[in-house]
């Protein structure tokens, strides 16, 4: 009983099972609130959606689509990791330290506004649509990158200036392998970014497919069961992709998961 | 009393001073430690920086340490007696920072490759050696989340040793640390102390007990009427007291008088 009362209560106890069971109790009522609101018939029932998810999964239409965005996202996410981590640890050297403020700022910048912009700038769809994809995560990984290294404690680098290290193996070992976990936290952010973003450029940019194609094409024909299945399938692959990336973390980066010892 | 000399000079600070903002935290600190030596032993210098909290001596730490700048003044260290630069200390930090994404063993032969006195096929005999006299054999694979805080501390103690400094500059090694654990520590350091003729100890602390009963000299930092900022207001010798070197001193009324006497300075 005990137990039961932990979970009301601030800083709890909780175990897996509690919390898969509330999870589940939460979705079952979302889905008896949704099919219980829904007599009007405009927005289609649970069950009709399921049938649709069950249906659009097995489509060679889907695969290819969905192949087309993980492909492009995955694509996007590489080149905009590479870019942003070059300027966030260049960040630390005065010369290159405007560079780093300039692109945090530019994420304030709408890629709808300079959608056209790009589009003199592209050749085609493809480049059109990984452009504006790598414009729209670099911003944002930078600031996440920033962010981390202005964390870190002076004690830290003074550390290594005791050891002997020059300024180039402070930056590697502090910024560079010390931050490599958290560096894999920010990519595990990012892509749901990104895998948000996907959806917005491939509606805009139909010609070269891809399930924000698809979803657009679904929503102008107002097929609301396929638009819902296919935001089901959205949602699910971006939760399998975020937790590959958390169990990449864990086998990768073994001491994020050791509590320190608290007895002396 | 023992015998011994006092011969070349290992430290000297001159004149430092430092402000910050206008504002005077450290004023005409002046001392040097000085190479001791007793006949058919090794015998490195232990020196204690005690003061109040808050009267500057982290500051004063950071200084000896080559990692701040004093606004005027310099610290001078080895027989060359050059000014300090960060690498000539080897500094122990209260929190026994360490690399937390590196295992034990990595973070030794990381310290060990800087030290231009040990030859590449030497250093693993040496780390090995090392951990083996500070009882952490056992934990070379470890991760430094996955040790005590006393482990940590030997841990940093043994990376800075390891990385040829012949100075070791400890902040509050006994701050939070029960009494079984602070013997341990004084242990350590008392070996580490004899370890070498030119090892030399700087313990920055408020504890004056332990610090004192390793001590062969303590400096008591402290601010002097009508004059800012805290400056070194008394030298205690405790080699002329014959209150140095003996194993049981703490239980000695003669050294306890001692320390109630400097409790009056602080």
């Amino acid at each position: 009983m005990d137990s039961y009362k932990e979970i009301f209560q601030p800083f709890g106890k909780s175990s897996k099972f509690i919390f898969y069971s509330l999870a589940i109790g939460l979705l079952l009522i979302f889905g008896l609130f949704w099919h219980v609101t829904t007599s009007s018939g405009l927005i289609p029932k649970p069950l009709v959606v399921l049938s649709s998810f069950f249906n659009i999964i097995q489509t060679h239409d889907f695969i290819e689509h969905l192949f087309k965005s993980l492909g492009l996202t995955f694509e996007a996410m590489f080149f905009s990791i590479i870019i942003a981590l070059i300027i966030g640890y260049l960040s630390v050297i005065p010369f290159f330290a405007p560079i780093a403020k300039f692109i945090v700022k530019c994420r304030y910048l709408t890629i709808t506004g300079l959608y056209f912009i790009f589009i003199l700038l592209t050749k085609d769809a493809d480049q059109l649509k990984l452009s504006l994809l790598i414009f729209g995560i670099v911003p944002f990984f930078v600031t996440s990158i920033v962010g981390i290294i202005a964390c870190i404690s002076g004690d830290e680098y003074n550390s290594c200036r005791t050891l002997g290290f020059n300024k180039w193996e402070t930056l590697y070992e502090i910024i560079i392998v010390g931050r490599l976990d958290q560096t894999i936290e920010v990519i595990r952010q990012n892509f749901a970014i990104a895998w948000m973003m996907i959806v917005t450029v491939e509606s805009s940019a139909l010609s070269g497919g891809g399930i924000g194609a698809l979803l657009y094409r679904y929503n102008k024909y107002n097929d609301l069961p396929n638009v819902l299945a296919l935001q089901i399938v959205i949602l699910l692959i971006g939760i399998l992709i975020d937790q590959l990336l958390a169990q990449m973390r864990k086998e990768l980066f073994p001491y994020t998961q050791i509590t320190a010892k608290s007895d002396y | 009393m023992e015998i011994f000399s006092k011969k070349s000079i290992l430290l000297k600070a001159i004149d430092v001073n430092l402000e910050y903002n206008g504002k005077k935290i450290l004023r005409d600190i002046n001392f040097e430690i000085k190479d001791i030596v007793r006949p058919n032993m090794l015998q490195g210098q232990v020196i204690s920086l005690i003061g109040r909290s808050g009267i500057g001596k982290t500051q004063l730490f950071k200084i000896l340490a080559g990692l701040n700048q004093p606004t005027s003044g310099q610290v001078l260290v080895n027989p060359s007696q050059h000014l300090v630069h960060p690498g000539d200390m080897g500094v122990v930090p209260q929190d026994y920072y360490l690399f937390e994404w590196r295992k034990i063993r990595k973070i030794l032969e990381m310290a060990v490759a800087k030290n231009k006195a040990i030859k590449p096929a030497d250093r693993k005999d040496a780390i090995d050696q090392y951990v083996n006299d500070f009882g952490l054999k056992d934990h070379l694979d470890q991760y430094p989340m996955q040790l005590s805080g006393g482990q940590r501390q030997r841990v940093s103690i043994i990376q800075q040793l390891i990385n040829g400094s012949n100075f070791l500059l400890l902040d509050e090694p006994f701050s939070g640390l029960d009494a079984v654990s602070i013997k341990q520590v004084i242990d350590v350091l008392i070996k580490v102390s004899l370890s070498d003729e030119l090892k030399t100890l700087i313990i920055v602390s408020h504890d004056l007990l332990n610090t004192l009963a390793i001590s062969d000299c303590a400096y008591i930092l402290g601010r002097e009427a009508g004059k800012e900022g805290a400056t070194i207001t008394h030298t205690i010798d405790l080699i002329e007291k014959d209150l140095c070197w003996k194993p049981e001193i703490k239980k000695t009324i003669e050294f306890q008088k001692m320390v109630a006497d400097i409790e009056t300075l602080l």
